[in-house]
């Protein structure tokens, strides 16, 4: 716990804004009835004042709860007159019955809490992941549309980066498709993000990019996606392997 | 036949992956009396409750599964090269709370009895699939409602919402620790 960052009302130690009245009430240090509204909402604009940052929330939950109880204090300065519904009206009634549920669904969670413990210590089949081996991940081909639209994406990125050298090297599909075989040969598989970030033009890149749709599409690789959203690798088809296609 | 009844039982609970109820078992064995389909399956789950399996078949969710006991955790994790299993955050833990106790519950219910913005938690909570969503509310603004999944029953390892305290308990647990706080 934060317990530095905590606002700390003198009347003792607490730890939270909420958790401050549940304890007032639990102890009955200070009657519900009773909130020292003016001493509890001074000190904690002094604290307030005091310090150069702040942590949103807990302040915000803080400043909630704080504009309720003057809310009710503002309430009880005024001249009331005295009807049947006071009890239905009183605005500590509300605060009350939302402590008592809020002590509730604490209980509640202290609850789950050790049930979470004690269930995780079971392993079931549905919870127990598979012994994981590279070779075993689950696989998902990639569409053309996924492919596309990783490469566009891409693409966004590197306009952004300003290329400014320009060369006049020559390229041709024939020479790209060779050199990504090459690659694959070499190394397994490619990186569908990590290669086209190396390619040093926009007009490389873009050849890649065909490069590797034609070999899709002649069935020499096969471009696949491990996991939702991660990378796309391209992989060499086994069968093309066999039978070294030109 | 009956021996034979209670491994084919057995199997059925092993392949499962989700607690599965006798009712379903009694429907995929429609070719064997009932009586004795209960009969097979009791043997079963009672020859799993002796000390000498390591695997037990516990009620879950309405169902039964398999499970391993609890005091084998530690070594289950090292083969498994688990840490440490990702628990929910007292956050999370509050909310589900919220929504097992006043379901069906709207996000704005929920965030006014625990006196904070819970859209964020509750968002997290569906993508585990711990709530689910089940309509929305006839009122303004049509807003969302929720309940507690049956993965939350296995989750903490309940068999119903029955298991958790009635809101009387509750207010009974609550005022005994304040009782024995105070002495």
């Amino acid at each position: 716990m934060e317990t530095a960052d905590c606002y700390q009302v003198k009347l003792d130690v607490f730890e939270g804004p909420l958790d401050l009245l549940l304890f007032l009430i639990k102890k009955k240090k200070i009657d519900i009835h009773d909130i020292p509204i003016a001493v509890i909402t001074r000190e904690y604009l002094k604290y307030l004042d005091r310090k150069d940052q702040i942590n949103l929330d807990r302040e915000g939950e803080f400043l909630l709860i704080a504009a309720l109880l003057i809310h009710i204090k503002s309430q009880m300065l005024l001249p009331r007159e005295k009807d049947s519904r006071e009890d239905e009206d009183d605005p500590r009634r509300i605060l009350i019955d939302s402590l008592i549920e809020h002590q509730k669904i604490k209980a509640v969670s202290g609850l789950l809490k050790d049930k979470e413990e004690e269930e995780s210590q079971r392993w079931k089949r549905s919870f127990t992941p598979p012994l994981s081996s590279p070779e075993e991940v689950e696989l998902a081909e990639v569409s053309l549309f996924d492919l596309a639209q990783s490469f566009f994406t891409l693409m966004k990125r590197r306009e952004q980066e300003n290329i400014k050298l320009i060369k006049e090297k020559e390229y041709s599909l024939d020479e790209k498709m060779k050199e990504i075989l090459d690659e694959l040969k070499a190394k397994d598989f490619l990186d569908f993000f990590v290669y086209f970030e190396q390619q040093e033009s926009l007009e490389e890149a873009l050849l890649a990019f065909f490069s590797i749709l034609v070999l899709i599409k002649n069935r020499i690789v096969v471009a696949i996606q491990e996991h939702l959203f991660h990378t796309i690798k391209v992989w060499l088809r086994k069968e093309a392997l066999e039978t070294k296609r030109p | 036949m009956k021996a034979q009844l209670k491994e084919l039982i057995e199997s059925l609970v092993f392949v499962s992956l989700e607690p599965l109820s006798l009712d379903k078992i009694k429907e995929v064995l429609e070719e064997f009396p009932e009586e004795e389909v209960e009969d097979a399956f009791l043997g079963l789950v009672e020859s799993y409750s002796s000390n000498q399996k390591g695997i037990q078949i516990i009620q879950s969710a309405g169902g039964y599964l398999f499970s391993t006991k609890p005091e084998y955790d530690i070594w289950i994790r090292r083969l498994l090269q688990i840490e440490r299993k990702n628990k929910l955050s007292p956050a999370a833990l509050e909310t589900l709370a919220a929504v097992a106790y006043h379901q069906p519950i709207t996000q704005a219910e929920i965030s006014a009895i625990r006196g904070v913005d819970s859209s964020h938690t509750l968002r997290g909570l569906l993508q585990k699939r711990l709530i689910k969503i089940v309509g929305r509310k006839k009122s303004p603004g049509k807003p969302l409602i929720y309940r507690t999944s049956e993965k939350f029953l296995t989750y903490f390892g309940l068999n119903s919402l029955k298991d958790l305290p009635t809101k009387e308990e509750l207010e009974k647990i609550l005022e005994e620790e304040q009782t024995s706080e105070e002495e």
